[in-house]
C-alpha cells in the first residue's frame, strides 16, 4: 500500500501522456465538436483513475481507454436523449401537473441517475420494471401488454432487480 | 461483514433480487413469504441485502410516474440500442459511478398519494371517506381533524358533529356532516358540495357557506364562477368520464390527467365535439372510441407517447 500509490500516479501519467489527445481525437470524430470529445476524454481519464483497475495491470492501454470511451459515449448519448424526452414531456404536461422550477432539475438529475442504472438491460426488460415500478402494474398486466407470459415477467424482474443491486454493489 | 467472498455476497445479491420479484407477483403465497422470512433470518447477510433490495426499490417510489415514463422510457430506447451495437459491446467497469448519489425522493412525497392513473379510496376515521382521483397528494393531520390537499383531487364524506377542516393554498373548508370534492389547479381550486354545508373561508377575506348541490372557484382573488353541481351524474369518483358536447381539446386535457405519458394533438382537433361516458381504467380504450367515432387517427410511438392527427381521408 506504501509505495503502490506513486506508482499508479506514474502510471496514470504515462497513460495520460501517451494516449490523450489520442482518445480525444477518436471521441472529436464521434461526436462531431471538440468541446464535449476534451470533456468526454477528461472523463475517462477521471474513470480510470478511481475504477479498482490497476493501471499497472492495464496490458492494452488503447483497447481500454477505447472501451472507458465508449461507454462514456453512450452515457452522453443516453443523458442527451432523457433531457429532451424530460423537456418535452414538461412541455406537454398541463401546468398543475408540472413540478416546481426547483424540483424540476433535481427530477432531472434523479432520472438520469436511474437511466444509468438500467442502462445495459434489455428493452423488455426495462419496460417491465419501469412499468412495475413506476405505474404500480402487476405481472399480470405486464404481461399483457408485452405479450409474454407472467412466468417471464418474474424472471425479468427479477432480472432487472440483479443488475441493479449487482451494480450498486461494484 | 468481510467474512464472506466477493462471489458469495453476489449470489446473496442475486438471491435478494429473485425473492423481491417473487414478493411483487400476484402468486405469492403465504408459503412464499414465510420461506422469505426465514431466509431473511438465517444469515444477516441476507437481511442485510435484502434491505438493500428495498432500498433500491424505495428509489423509484414517489416519483412523478407521467414524467418518469416519459423520461425513461422513451421513443428513441430502440434507436439507443442500435447504437450501442454499433459502437460494439461495452464492458462493464467496475466504478463507484453511483455511490453516494442521493435521490430526493423526499420532495414528492406526502402522506398518501395517488400516481397518474391510480385512484385510491380510503377510510381516514369512523365516519370519514376520503377518495384520492388520479395523481394527487394530501398531508394528514388526523389529530387535528385537517387534511391539506397537496396536489390533484380528492373526495371527503364525512358523518357526525366533530369538524373537519381541508386546508387549500386560498382557503379553509370546514365541514361536518357533509360531502365535498375539491380539485387543485394552478392558482385556484374547484370546490363542489355533493351532500350537506360546506364553511368556505377564503384568504382573500370572503367567508361563505355552500350548499349541496352548489360549486365555486377560490382563488387569491375571492370566489368566481358559481354554478350548479349535480352529485347525481357520475364522475372520477365512479371511474367514469363524462363529456356532454364538450370540445375535444378540453376533453383531451381531462383525459391526460389520468395517462401516464405523453398526449399530445393536433390543434386542428381542438374544436371537434364529444358526447359519451368513458371509463378511467383503461384510457387506451377510451383513444380507440375517440377515433372510431371521429376523424382522427391514433399514432403510438410507445404507450407513453401518443399523438392524434386528423384522419387522412384519401389514403
Amino acid at each position: 500500500m506504501t509505495d503502490a500509490a506513486p506508482a499508479t500516479q506514474q502510471n496514470l501519467h504515462t497513460l495520460y501522456r501517451d494516449h490523450h489527445s489520442w482518445l480525444q481525437n477518436w471521441l472529436r470524430r464521434q461526436l462531431g465538436n471538440t468541446w464535449d470529445a476534451a470533456d468526454l476524454s477528461q472523463d475517462a481519464f477521471i474513470k480510470v483513475l478511481t475504477s479498482s483497475q490497476n493501471v499497472a495491470d492495464i496490458r492494452e492501454p488503447r483497447a481500454y481507454l477505447l472501451t472507458v470511451g465508449k461507454r462514456l459515449l453512450n452515457t452522453f448519448y443516453a443523458r442527451r436523449s432523457l433531457e429532451q424526452a424530460y423537456l418535452d414531456a414538461l412541455q406537454q404536461l398541463p401546468q398543475a401537473l408540472a413540478p416546481s422550477p426547483e424540483q424540476r432539475w433535481a427530477l432531472l438529475e434523479t432520472l438520469q441517475a436511474l437511466d444509468e442504472l438500467l442502462d445495459g438491460l434489455p428493452l423488455a426488460v426495462r419496460r417491465a420494471f419501469l412499468w412495475s415500478q413506476l405505474e404500480g402494474l402487476g405481472y399480470r398486466d405486464i404481461a399483457a401488454r408485452l405479450q409474454v407470459s407472467e412466468r417471464t415477467v418474474k424472471r425479468y424482474m427479477a432480472q432487472a432487480y440483479e443488475h441493479c443491486l449487482l451494480l450498486e454493489l461494484a | 461483514m468481510s467474512s464472506i467472498t466477493q462471489a458469495e455476497r453476489r449470489d446473496i445479491t442475486r438471491a435478494a433480487a429473485r425473492w423481491l420479484a417473487l414478493l411483487d407477483a400476484e402468486d405469492c403465497s403465504e408459503d412464499d413469504r414465510a420461506r422469505l422470512a426465514h431466509w431473511r433470518s438465517s444469515n444477516p447477510e441476507h437481511e442485510h441485502a435484502w434491505q438493500r433490495a428495498l432500498q433500491l426499490r424505495q428509489r423509484f417510489a414517489g416519483l412523478p410516474s407521467a414524467l418518469s415514463l416519459a423520461a425513461l422510457d422513451r421513443p428513441d430506447l430502440g434507436r439507443r440500442v442500435a447504437v450501442k451495437r454499433v459502437l460494439g459491446a461495452c464492458a462493464l467497469l467496475p466504478a463507484g459511478w453511483l455511490v453516494g448519489r442521493q435521490l430526493p425522493v423526499q420532495a414528492w412525497t406526502a402522506d398518501v398519494h395517488t400516481a397518474t392513473g391510480e385512484q385510491q379510496r380510503m377510510p381516514l376515521a369512523e365516519s370519514i371517506e376520503l377518495q384520492l382521483n388520479t395523481d394527487s397528494a394530501v398531508n394528514l393531520q388526523l389529530a387535528e381533524r385537517r387534511l391539506t390537499l397537496v396536489r390533484g383531487e380528492l373526495a371527503l364524506s364525512a358523518a357526525g358533529d366533530q369538524p373537519l377542516s381541508i386546508i387549500l393554498p386560498q382557503a379553509v373548508l370546514t365541514l361536518r356532516d357533509a360531502e365535498v370534492c375539491v380539485r387543485r389547479f394552478d392558482g385556484h381550486c374547484r370546490i363542489a358540495v355533493a351532500r350537506g354545508r360546506v364553511q368556505l373561508a377564503a384568504s382573500a377575506g370572503a367567508s361563505e357557506l355552500l350548499e349541496g348541490g352548489q360549486q365555486v372557484s377560490v382563488s387569491a382573488g375571492g370566489l368566481s364562477g358559481w354554478t350548479p353541481y349535480d352529485p347525481t351524474l357520475p364522475d372520477w369518483r365512479q371511474g367514469v368520464l363524462l363529456a356532454d358536447n364538450q370540445p375535444l381539446g378540453d376533453f383531451l386535457r381531462e383525459l391526460r390527467r389520468y395517462r401516464p405519458g405523453v398526449l399530445r394533438w393536433d390543434p386542428a382537433l381542438e374544436r371537434l365535439r364529444v358526447t359519451g361516458s368513458f371509463r378511467l381504467d383503461d384510457t387506451d380504450r377510451v383513444l380507440a372510441l375517440l377515433a372510431a367515432s371521429l376523424p382522427l387517427s391514433v399514432q403510438t410511438r410507445t404507450r407513453y407517447w401518443v399523438s392524434l392527427a386528423p384522419r387522412q381521408e384519401n389514403a
